[in-house]
């Protein structure tokens, strides 16, 4: 009868891990979109200075895949990505994809202050009176969008993402090679 | 410590989920339905008046918004990319039922105005406007905003919520009730 009971526990045990770990998957697989715009437009240029003193330039990687991240150190689930996107970046590093992460409406100090605290290695352009933000369908923060070897803006993301997350990196990479072509164009 | 209660609503009758809200540890009202949820975190006024001063607002116009009655809200979509569900909705279209008084919530747009009569900073007005939840969105499956809504009830002030978003065309409509307004405690240094 005890035998029977033990039975019983262990296979009530095993239930509640397997239908607990397809829980987390399906969360896990909820949260980490990329939901493709069903009208991808040309990406707005700009020219922007930095964190670190730099001036970036969005069309200086065209033929890349561009991370484009819209953010503000104020903004929690901004903050939450961040690790992830540095992960990401570490990851990508030697393949054709950048991650350029915009702070909306900051000065120079309180972003510096802000990497204190999140150490990223990514570019952090300023964009301090919000006419970049403007540019782009941004109606919340964070957003992000992914732009083409091309140019053209074809996924948006509202809302933190885990951005190391392999299946997101997938989608990317496949941005890398167009249709019938081993790699993407040159800069 | 969490409660949850079951509200019966003339438009719909849905679990409303209450209780202290781990990050903030203050309290929260939720609901959680298949591919959405909308949860509303109380804000302390001090924590607003805060905020806000440190983003270039004047002691005076800090004060305004910090006694307008401020909640985080956070808005998702929930549902799986292989079951594509777009949510939209529209600030303008919920109701503050606030004892007899019916009204609408004050938006970014109607703000915009008051910032610019009151000559507030404009870097400022942008981490304000920024700051709240957007007037309007459309969500695609794993999308979301963190935003603050503002309500213009006094600090303490019990209202209830008729919350109106689409999904996936179809409208839908939850009333929050006994939704409560942080009250003015001035907190000292390692309250929280």
């Amino acid at each position: 009868m005890s035998e029977r009971i033990h039975i019983v526990f262990i296979f009530a045990v095993l239930l509640l891990w397997l239908s607990a770990g397809a829980a987390a998957a399906a969360e896990t697989g909820k949260i980490q979109t990329l939901p493709p715009l069903s009208k991808p437009f040309a990406a707005p240029d700009f020219s922007l200075k930095g964190e670190d003193g730099k001036t970036y330039r969005l069309p200086d990687y065209r033929g890349k895949v561009v991370v484009l991240n819209f953010w503000a150190t104020w903004c929690p689930p901004c903050r939450y990505e961040m690790p992830s996107m540095e992960r990401a970046h570490q990851k990508v590093k030697g393949e054709e994809i950048v991650i350029l992460a915009v702070n909306v409406g900051e000065d120079e100090n309180t972003v510096f202050a802000f990497t204190g605290q999140y150490p990223v290695s990514f570019p952090l352009p300023l964009d301090l009176d919000g006419s970049v933000v403007a540019k782009y369908p941004v109606i919340g923060l964070p957003t992000t969008f992914i732009i083409d070897p091309r140019g053209q803006v074809t996924h948006r993301a509202i809302g933190g993402r885990e951005w190391d997350d392999e299946r997101l990196f997938d989608q990317l990479r496949q941005m890398i090679k167009p249709p019938g072509g081993p790699s993407g164009e040159s800069r | 410590m969490v409660s949850t209660m079951l509200l019966t609503a003339a438009v719909a009758s849905t679990a409303v989920n209450t209780g202290i809200d781990e990050e903030a540890r203050l309290p929260y009202w939720e609901i959680v339905e298949p591919g959405v949820s909308i949860r509303l975190v109380q804000r302390l006024p001090d924590q607003t008046r805060g905020f806000f001063q440190a983003r270039g607002f004047s002691v005076e116009d800090s004060e305004l918004i910090a006694q307008g009655c401020v909640f985080q809200t956070v808005f998702k979509n929930s549902s799986a990319l292989s079951e594509p569900d777009t949510i939209e909705y529209n600030l303008r279209n919920w109701v503050v039922r606030a004892g007899a008084a019916r009204r609408g919530l004050k938006t970014r747009e109607d703000w915009r105005k008051e910032w610019s009569a009151r000559q507030a900073p404009q870097s400022a007005q942008l981490a304000f406007e920024w700051s709240l939840l957007p007037t309007r969105q459309t969500y695609r499956p794993g999308d979301y905003n963190w935003g603050m809504t503002l309500f213009d009830l006094k600090p303490g002030t019990e209202f209830d919520l008729d919350i109106v978003w689409h999904q996936d065309g179809r409208k839908r409509m939850v009333r929050l009730k006994g939704v409560r307004c942080a009250a003015d405690v001035q907190l000292k240094p390692g309250d929280l």
